[in-house]
C-alpha cells in the first residue's frame, strides 16, 4: 500500500503533479475527479490531494468543501502517518480553526475529523468507533468514501499484528468496532487468515515485528574511517 | 607516487567526508578574506557606477530599511517585477555580469524576505483592525507581493536558464554547458536559476507545504561540493529549511542529521567570519538547537559532541523537561517551536472587514504539530519503565503507572508505531527507507509484554577518532 504515490496514478495525473500544470486553476477539476475515482476505487493518492488542496489554498473561490472533507478522510485511511497534518498545513487557519464567531460547516466538519483523527493516531481504536457512531456528521463525512469502515478495519488489524502474538476476543471487539466477539472470530479467520485458540485468545503468525528479538549493535569498523588519520601521519612524515 | 598529484585530489573528496569538509572550509576562510578587499573595490568602483542597469542589480540585493513605510514597499515591489521583466522578458538574454558571487543569493533571498514580512505585516493590519488607512491601500491591492507573482519570478527563473537540466547533466558528468541553452549560459541567469531552487524550497515551507518544499530540491545533491554551500548564507538557509520540512513530516532523524550538519559547519567556520555576517547567523544558530531538541524529544540519539553541549547550554533546563515528557512537556513544546519556525503565511490576502477571521499562520501550524506532540507525550514515561524489565504484566504495569489497562495499551501500540520511521538513504530527500529507529522493542502476548533491549556496544572506534581530529585541529 503507498498512500503518497500509488502505482494507479494515470499519466495525467503525474504530469500535472509534476510540472507547473499543478498551478493552472482549471487542472482542479481533473484532479476533483481523480478523486473522487480514489474514493470509489478505494486507493489513496495523497500527494496528487495536496496538488488540489493547494490549488484551492491559492484560489480560495474555488473550495469546494465537501472534496476538502474527502481529501482529510482519504489521508485519514493512512493511519499512523503524517498525510492528514500535511493536508491540515495547506488549509487555511480560519477553515481548520473555529474561531470565537465564525462556525462556518466546513470548519465544524474539519474540527470533527480532527478528532476522529487524533484518535486512530493515539491508537484509542475502540474510542474512534464510539466516536464515529456517536454523530451523525460523520456518517455524512465518510459516505462518499467507499469502504471507509472496512479500510480502518483491516488497517487496525495489521497494526494489531505489529504488536501482538496473542491478544484477547474481547480486546479487539472494541478495537475493531465490532458487535459481537462471533463476527471477531469470523473476521480475525477468514479476513486475516489468523487462529482463534481454545482459550480464546486470538493467535497471530509470527512477523519481524511481534518477534521482539534481542540484538546487538555493534560498531561497524572499515579501513575506510581511517583514511583521514593516515593520510595526516602520511604528510607529517613526508 | 602518482596518486600524490592533482590529478586525484577530487575523487579524495568524494570519497572522505572529512576532508571535504575540510576543503571546504579552508575554501570559505579565502571567500571571506577575498571578500573583505571585494568591498572596497567596490565602493570605490560603485561611486563612478554611471550604468543604471548595474545600479538596479545592486540595489536589489539590498536589504529594505526595517522600518520601511507601506509605499516603499510597494515601491520596492514594483521595482523587483520591473527588473525581473527586463532579465526575463528582453529580445534575448541580458548581457550583464552579476556584481559579485553572491549577488544572485542575496537578490532571491531578499526578494523573498520582503514578500514574507509584506504578508506577514499585511495579515496584522487585518487583524489588528486599528490602522484604517493602510487597510484600504491594502484592500485596494490585493496582487502586491501576490503569492502567484512571486512563485512566477521564480518558477521562470530556473526554467528560462535551463538550471534543472544542467543540475542533471552535472550529475550525469556530463557537461551543463551542452543542454544550459542562449540564457543558462550565462553566469547571471544561472545563478538567479539556481538560487530560485533554493528560494522555492523556501516559499513552500512558508506556506505550510512541507513535502512540496523537499521535493523542489530533487535536482540538487546536498553536499558540500553543491554550489550553494559557496555562499553562507544560502548554505544556511538550505538546511534550515530543509530540516524543518523533515521535523514536519515526523522524520526526526533525518532533520537531526540536516540541522548537526549545518551547526557542526558554522561552530568550525565561526572564528572567521564577519561580525554583521554572524549576528544573523547566530540568531538561526539558536532557533536550530531548538528544533533539535524537539526533535530528539521525539527521537532520543547520540548527537555530536559540540551540539550536545551548545544544546545543554543553551536549552538544558527546556530539553530535560522535553524529555520527561507528559502534560508538562506541552508548553515546552510550544514555546520552543514558536521561537524557531519559519514566519509562516498565508497565501491569500486577509479578510479585512472580519478581523477576528484572520488567524495567525503561525497558531495553525503549531496547533497541527502539538497533535502529534500529544499523541506521543506518554512515550518517555513508558520507555523508562519497559527498560526495567524483560516480562512484565500490562494490568501490572498500569497500576505502576496509575492509567487504565486500556489506556496502556493505546501507549504500547503508538509508541511502537513511532519506531519506525523513513530515512533517507540516497536519491530524492522524499525517499527513505523504513527503519527501526529504537534500541527497545516488545511484543505482547495477551497481557503480558516481552521487552528487549538492543545493547549498544561502545562505539570505541569512532570516539578515539573524533578525538584524534579534535587534537590535530
Amino acid at each position: 500500500m503507498n498512500g503518497e504515490d500509488p502505482q494507479e496514478r494515470p499519466e495525467q495525473i503525474r504530469n500535472i503533479i509534476n510540472g507547473l500544470e499543478r498551478y493552472n486553476p482549471q487542472a482542479a477539476d481533473v484532479l476533483e475527479a481523480y478523486l473522487q475515482q480514489q474514493c470509489e476505487e478505494k486507493f489513496c493518492d495523497c500527494n496528487a490531494n495536496r496538488a488540489l488542496l493547494k490549488l484551492y489554498q491559492l484560489n480560495p473561490d474555488r473550495i469546494k468543501d465537501e472534496v476538502i472533507t474527502n481529501i482529510l478522510v482519504k489521508a485519514m485511511t493512512q493511519f499512523p502517518s503524517p498525510q492528514f497534518d500535511l493536508s491540515l498545513h495547506l488549509l487555511s487557519p480560519s477553515q481548520s480553526n473555529p474561531g470565537p464567531n465564525s462556525t462556518s460547516d466546513l470548519t465544524e466538519a474539519v474540527s470533527k475529523l480532527r478528532v476522529l483523527n487524533a484518535q486512530l493516531e493515539g491508537a484509542q481504536y475502540a474510542r474512534f468507533w464510539v466516536t464515529l457512531d456517536s454523530d451523525d456528521i460523520y456518517a455524512d463525512l465518510t459516505t462518499d468514501i467507499a469502504g471507509f469502515e472496512e479500510m480502518i478495519r483491516l488497517r487496525i488489524a495489521h497494526l494489531v499484528s505489529q504488536a501482538y502474538r496473542e491478544v484477547q476476543t474481547s480486546v479487539l471487539e472494541g478495537w475493531l468496532g465490532l458487535d459481537s466477539e462471533d463476527e471477531v472470530k469470523k473476521f480475525v479467520i477468514e479476513t486475516c487468515g489468523w487462529r482463534v485458540g481454545e482459550d480464546g485468545l486470538v493467535q497471530i503468525p509470527k512477523n519481524p515485528d511481534n518477534e521482539a528479538k534481542k540484538a546487538e549493535i555493534r560498531e561497524d569498523v572499515s579501513v575506510d574511517m581511517f583514511g583521514r588519520v593516515i593520510k595526516r601521519a602520511w604528510e607529517d612524515s613526508a | 607516487m602518482s596518486y600524490q598529484n592533482g590529478m586525484a585530489a577530487p575523487r579524495a573528496i568524494e570519497d572522505d567526508s572529512d576532508v571535504e569538509e575540510e576543503a571546504l572550509v579552508a575554501d570559505y576562510r579565502e571567500q571571506v578574506q577575498y571578500e573583505g578587499g571585494m568591498e572596497e573595490l567596490d565602493q570605490a568602483t560603485l561611486a563612478q557606477q554611471a550604468d543604471e542597469i548595474q545600479s538596479r542589480l545592486v540595489q536589489a540585493a539590498q536589504p529594505l530599511d526595517f522600518q520601511a513605510t507601506l509605499e516603499t514597499k510597494f515601491q520596492s515591489y514594483d521595482n523587483y517585477c520591473a527588473l525581473f521583466h527586463y532579465i526575463l522578458n528582453s529580445d534575448g538574454p541580458v548581457d550583464l555580469e552579476p556584481p559579485s558571487y553572491y549577488w544572485a543569493w542575496d537578490v532571491i533571498d531578499e526578494f523573498i524576505y520582503q514578500f514574507n514580512t509584506f504578508s506577514s505585516y499585511r495579515a496584522r493590519i487585518a487583524r489588528q483592525a486599528n490602522n484604517e488607512e493602510e487597510a484600504q491601500i491594502l484592500r485596494d491591492n490585493p496582487n502586491t507581493w501576490g503569492c502567484y507573482s512571486v512563485l512566477n519570478v521564480l518558477y521562470s527563473l530556473i526554467q528560462k536558464s535551463q538550471i534543472l537540466e544542467q543540475l542533471t547533466a552535472m550529475r550525469r558528468n556530463e557537461d551543463p554547458m551542452a543542454v544550459a541553452g542562449p540564457y543558462g549560459a550565462k553566469n547571471l541567469y544561472r545563478m538567479l536559476g539556481y538560487f530560485s531552487i533554493i528560494g522555492l524550497l523556501r516559499v513552500h515551507c512558508l506556506l505550510g507545504d512541507f513535502s512540496l518544499a523537499l521535493k523542489t530540491l530533487d535536482d540538487i545533491e546536498l553536499n558540500k561540493k553543491a554550489m550553494f554551500a559557496r555562499v553562507m548564507a544560502a548554505h544556511f538557509t538550505t538546511y534550515y529549511y530543509v530540516g524543518f520540512s523533515y521535523m514536519m513530516m515526523r522524520r526526526y532523524a533525518d532533520a537531526i542529521r540536516m540541522f548537526s550538519h549545518i551547526l557542526v559547519y558554522v561552530s568550525r567556520t565561526k572564528n572567521f567570519q564577519k561580525n554583521t555576517q554572524y549576528d544573523s547567523i547566530s540568531k538561526k544558530n539558536d532557533q536550530m538547537l531548538a528544533l533539535i531538541a524537539i526533535c530528539v524529544a521525539f527521537h532520543p540519539t547520540r548527537l555530536d559532541d559540540t551540539i550536545h553541549t551548545a544544546l545543554r547550554e543553551k536549552y538544558g533546563d527546556q530539553l530535560l523537561k522535553l524529555q520527561r515528557g507528559g502534560p508538562e512537556s506541552l508548553p515546552i513544546f510550544e514555546e520552543l517551536f514558536r521561537h524557531a519556525c519559519p514566519k509562516f503565511i498565508s497565501p491569500v490576502p486577509p479578510d479585512f472587514d472580519r478581523p477576528e477571521a484572520n488567524i495567525d499562520p503561525i497558531d495553525h501550524h503549531l496547533s497541527v504539530f502539538m497533535e502529534e506532540v500529544k499523541t506521543n507525550m506518554w512515550s518517555p514515561t513508558l520507555k523508562s519503565y519497559l527498560r526495567l524489565y524483560t516480562t512484565m504484566d500490562l494490568k501490572k504495569l498500569a497500576g505502576f503507572l496509575d492509567v487504565k489497562p486500556e489506556e496502556l495499551r493505546s501507549w504500547l501500540l503508538v509508541n511502537k508505531q513511532r519506531t519506525k520511521q523513513l530515512r533517507w538513504t540516497d536519491n530524492g530527500l522524499l525517499e527513505g527507507e523504513l527503519v527501526n529507529i529504537s534500541d527497545l522493542d516488545y511484543a505482547l502476548q495477551g497481557d503480558i509484554i516481552h521487552i528487549s533491549e538492543a545493547k549498544m556496544g561502545r562505539k570505541l572506534v569512532d570516539w578515539y577518532l573524533r578525538n584524534l581530529s579534535r587534537t590535530y585541529a
